[in-house]
């Protein structure tokens, strides 16, 4: 029973960090219906900043941490004005922008192996101490509370942004129709911006989150492929499908590497996108689209 | 730089090349895109190689059960992801070159995510060259026909096709299955070329890398996936001494040709292969002509 | 006789009634009109044709065989071919190609025949190229052959999808809204244009469209919708009387009657 709720929490934990990457693809999706796949190379960058601010600047960890969401805000914008706003202007076919984005996202993965950082393997210092809590028996790491915690606050502050305020309200507008919303005098450039900010924001905390976790190398971005999945899982460009598939997928993971192998991990997450694409393709809670004739 | 070098880019070029022809009948041709024919490549090059290292067939023989291997894949792929509109059809493709991958991982009696050593070294240059000249012609007849003209039709209008009677569902499938029995000869011949697999061969970068190849060649130009395949195979290998930094430029280039070239090299035209050999020939016959009459004039 | 029956038709999407109980009869050679305001639900009850929509009650007969649960292309096989009323072409392939593709079906050799190049695809193929090339010239679009579709003149592009239409040799041929954003005298031609290929072809025209002079020019019988009922049925002398009609339009439309 103990080893059932110990597996609960990590797949709660991991998730709700899968739910900070995936909220940053859907985010975009909403607004420009394609799967920016640079996400995962956003996030990546976010885990090195954090750790080399607290390495080799010895930032404190609330420093890094800022410092690092702000880095990876910045690298998104930047993303999308250099590959993807010039596609826009076209009116290109969502298969380039896909493209586009791998393009960045092998740029970003190399130009870190290329460059002094390397491929190596990096293990961020140890924040918040090792003691677990023990809660009715069960121990329940620093890390992964601060994990669950965090993401949970920043999903709240997000959530308060697109329902509460005014960019808030252009950006569901943009979603429903981004040219009507631009008729009706909604900046959709802007918005676009800010859209990519926010994403890229979330990158780096999941980023630091991620290498606090794990570790930090150059492949992370295709770890991150999973948050995509849980995204897909639960409606791509839902945000709240976002948030449930990515806990589900974190915790249907840590109950197959638990019960089962850990080797079938990672492919359970990949029969699972196929079997949802199947059954109901928009995901649990995807809007629905149909072609007018 | 000696000839077995340029040979061995060469063949995987034309490696390459077999699995981008296919991609380029689907994604080029039929207007649907993947992100998993890295799984049809690893299907056909596992079963090519359970053909001649369990089964004792001939190379070719084995190529062709590489191919029918992946097709059939496809064939149970096709059926349930087909009828999933545009980005869910290409996000199912990936979620199923991955699956594929990882599933052989875990499969020891091919070796695992070790590997496969000591396959034998069947792969040669005249053979991948043949194997090529006939994936093209196969290719070329197709579009120029019927059928081609249907894949491009639903490529530009999928409802308008269907309402002068195409049969969008099988032709999709007819093109998947296709595409993905090139990729599994493109995988057959590599693992005989190497002389071992690895399922992280074919992991999702691979499948991306043949969707950019297709579209640097330009959609819907048979001659551009060729000159694609040749000149992405090839020059990483040729700017080798860069290593590290290949990737890095790669990965730019990528970017940039999205942004400034999106019709690709050929933008959807072909070059005139058999115009060309036609004026070759006649030129070359007016040379012979010519020489005579002149030799005729000496006499 | 009776080409295309509609029986108790109703479509539903949702809570909206798009189609409710239509009921009407084309006739075999004829040219039929469907008129009423926008939404009144016209297109929808092509795409029911077409099989593009599936019907939620009733049935569509054609030539007496019901058309229900036919997916499209099985539709087109049978007969019924359409315009559409924002064009539909291959935009990116050339005027001769997109009556060359639309000509396939009058072929029948195999993926086989064509990678082979046999005698059975060279004949085949050469009918079909023939085919084409009378159809362009009929329909007189043979300067532009090679002139890519999406180029096109607005007008011609509407005389390609009709070409294309006809090149699957169609019993009924359905158009939507051809004469749309065609000035008076692109229209007078297109009415000529229609009653030459509805002869020449033996065809049955069902047509929707907002010009009234072409409506009540070429069609011998129509019918009226508004919101999605069926208003009213008959000659254009009968439903220009029809005082429910006049009330349909005079709150939507200026045009009435000419």
């Amino acid at each position: 029973m103990s080893g059932f709720l110990q597996q609960l929490i990590n797949g709660l934990s991991i998730g709700s960090v899968y739910a900070l990457m995936a909220v940053g693809y859907s985010l975009v999706y909403s607004i420009m219906n394609f799967s920016n796949f640079a996400h995962g190379g956003v996030i990546m960058i976010g885990s090195y900043i954090g750790f080399f601010a607290m390495t080799a600047f010895e930032m404190p960890f609330a420093a890094a941490f800022c410092t690092a969401a702000l880095g990876t805000g910045l690298l998104a914008v930047l993303i999308e004005r250099i590959a993807y706003s010039p596609l826009r202007k076209r009116n290109a076919p969502f298969l380039y922008f896909i493209i586009s984005a791998m393009g960045v996202s092998i740029f970003l993965e190399n130009i870190i192996i290329a460059s002094p950082i390397g491929p190596t393997f990096r293990t961020y210092p140890r924040v918040f101490g090792a003691e677990p809590f023990v809660v009715a028996g069960v121990n329940i790491g620093r890390l992964d509370v601060m994990m669950f915690v965090i993401s949970t606050i920043s999903l709240i502050i997000l959530v308060f942004i697109i329902e509460k305020t005014k960019t808030g309200m252009g950006i569901r507008a943009s979603a429903y129709n981004l040219r009507a919303s631009a008729l009706m005098g909604v900046n959709t450039d802007r918005i676009i911006l800010i859209v990519f900010g926010l994403g890229g924001l979330l990158a780096g905390i999941a980023g630091v989150l991620f290498g606090m976790k794990y570790t930090v190398y150059p492949q992370i971005g295709n770890i991150t492929l999973k948050s995509f999945i849980a995204a897909v899982f639960g409606g791509l460009g839902s945000l709240p499908g976002a948030v449930i598939g990515s806990i589900l997928l974190g915790i249907i993971e840590t109950f197959t590497s638990g019960y089962l192998s850990s080797q079938f991990r990672d492919l359970i997450a990949f029969v699972l996108l196929i079997f949802i694409l199947v059954v109901r393709p928009r995901g649990l809670m995807g809007k629905t689209t149909e072609e007018k004739a | 730089m000696d000839w077995f070098y340029i040979k061995g880019i060469l063949i995987l070029s034309g490696i390459n090349l077999m699995a981008v022809l296919g991609l380029s009948l689907l994604t080029g041709f039929t207007g649907l895109f993947s992100f998993g024919h890295a799984g049809f490549m690893a299907i056909g090059a596992y079963v090519t190689a359970m053909g001649t290292v369990k089964l004792g067939l001939p190379f070719a023989a084995a190529l062709l059960l590489g191919a029918a291997g992946a097709a059939l894949a496809s064939f149970f792929i096709g059926r349930i992801t087909l009828n999933l509109k545009g980005d869910y059809f290409c996000i199912a493709t990936l979620g199923f070159g991955e699956a594929i991958r990882l599933i052989l991982d875990n499969v020891q009696y091919f070796g695992g995510a070790r590997g496969w050593p000591n396959l034998p070294r069947s792969t040669n240059f005249t053979i991948v060259v043949i194997l090529n000249i006939i994936g093209i012609i196969i290719l070329a007849n197709l579009i120029n026909s019927r059928h081609g003209r249907n894949f491009k039709a639903i490529r530009e209008e999928e409802l308008a096709s269907q309402t002068i009677g195409i049969n969008v569902f099988r032709y999709k499938m007819t093109a998947l299955m296709i595409s993905a029995a090139y990729a599994g000869i493109g995988g057959g011949l590599l693992g005989h070329y190497l002389g071992f697999l690895q399922p992280k061969m074919f992991q999702f970068i691979k499948s991306t890398e043949l969707t950019i190849t297709v579209i640097f060649g330009g959609l819907g130009s048979i001659s551009g996936s060729v000159i694609g395949a040749l000149v992405l195979t090839s020059l990483p290998e040729l700017l080798r001494t860069f290593a590290i930094w290949r990737l890095v430029v790669y990965g730019a280039a990528v970017v940039f040709i999205m942004i400034s070239r999106p019709q690709g090299l050929m933008g959807g035209y072909e070059i005139p292969v058999g115009k060309i050999f036609k004026k070759l020939y006649y030129r070359l016959a007016g040379c012979i002509r010519g020489k005579q009459a002149v030799g005729g004039g000496k006499q | 006789m009776k080409l295309l029956q509609l029986k108790n038709v109703t479509k539903q999407f949702g809570g909206l009634m798009a189609v409710d109980n239509v009921s009407f009869d084309v006739g075999k050679g004829s040219i039929f009109g469907l008129i009423g305001p926008n939404g009144a639900g016209k297109t929808t009850i092509f795409n029911l044709i077409t099989g593009i929509y599936k019907v939620t009650e009733g049935e569509i007969l054609f030539e007496g065989i019901e058309t229900n649960s036919m997916q499209p292309y099985r539709v087109a096989e049978l007969g019924i071919t359409r315009t559409f009323q924002n064009i539909r072409l291959f935009k990116k392939l050339t005027t001769y190609e997109n009556i060359l593709t639309a000509c396939h079906y009058n072929a029948r050799y195999g993926l086989g025949d064509a990678i082979l190049r046999n005698k059975k695809f060279k004949a085949e193929e050469k009918s079909l190229l023939d085919q084409a090339e009378e159809l362009m010239n009929i329909m007189g679009l043979e300067d532009r052959r090679d002139v890519i579709a999406g180029n096109l003149p607005y007008g011609l592009q509407r005389r390609l999808e009709i070409a294309r239409a006809l090149a699957l040799r169609p019993k009924l041929l359905l158009l939507d809204e051809p004469a749309a954003g065609m000035n008076p005298d692109e229209t007078a031609r297109l009415m000529a244009l229609i009653k030459e290929i509805r002869d020449r072809f033996n065809l049955t025209v069902l047509v929707i469209e907002h010009h009234m002079d072409l409506i009540m020019g070429v069609c011998e019988r129509i019918v009226v919708l508004n919101f999605g009922k069926k208003l009213a049925e008959g000659t254009a002398g009968e439903v220009q009387a029809n005082p429910k009609v006049i009330e349909a339009y005079l709150g939507e439309e200026e045009v009435v009657v000419c």
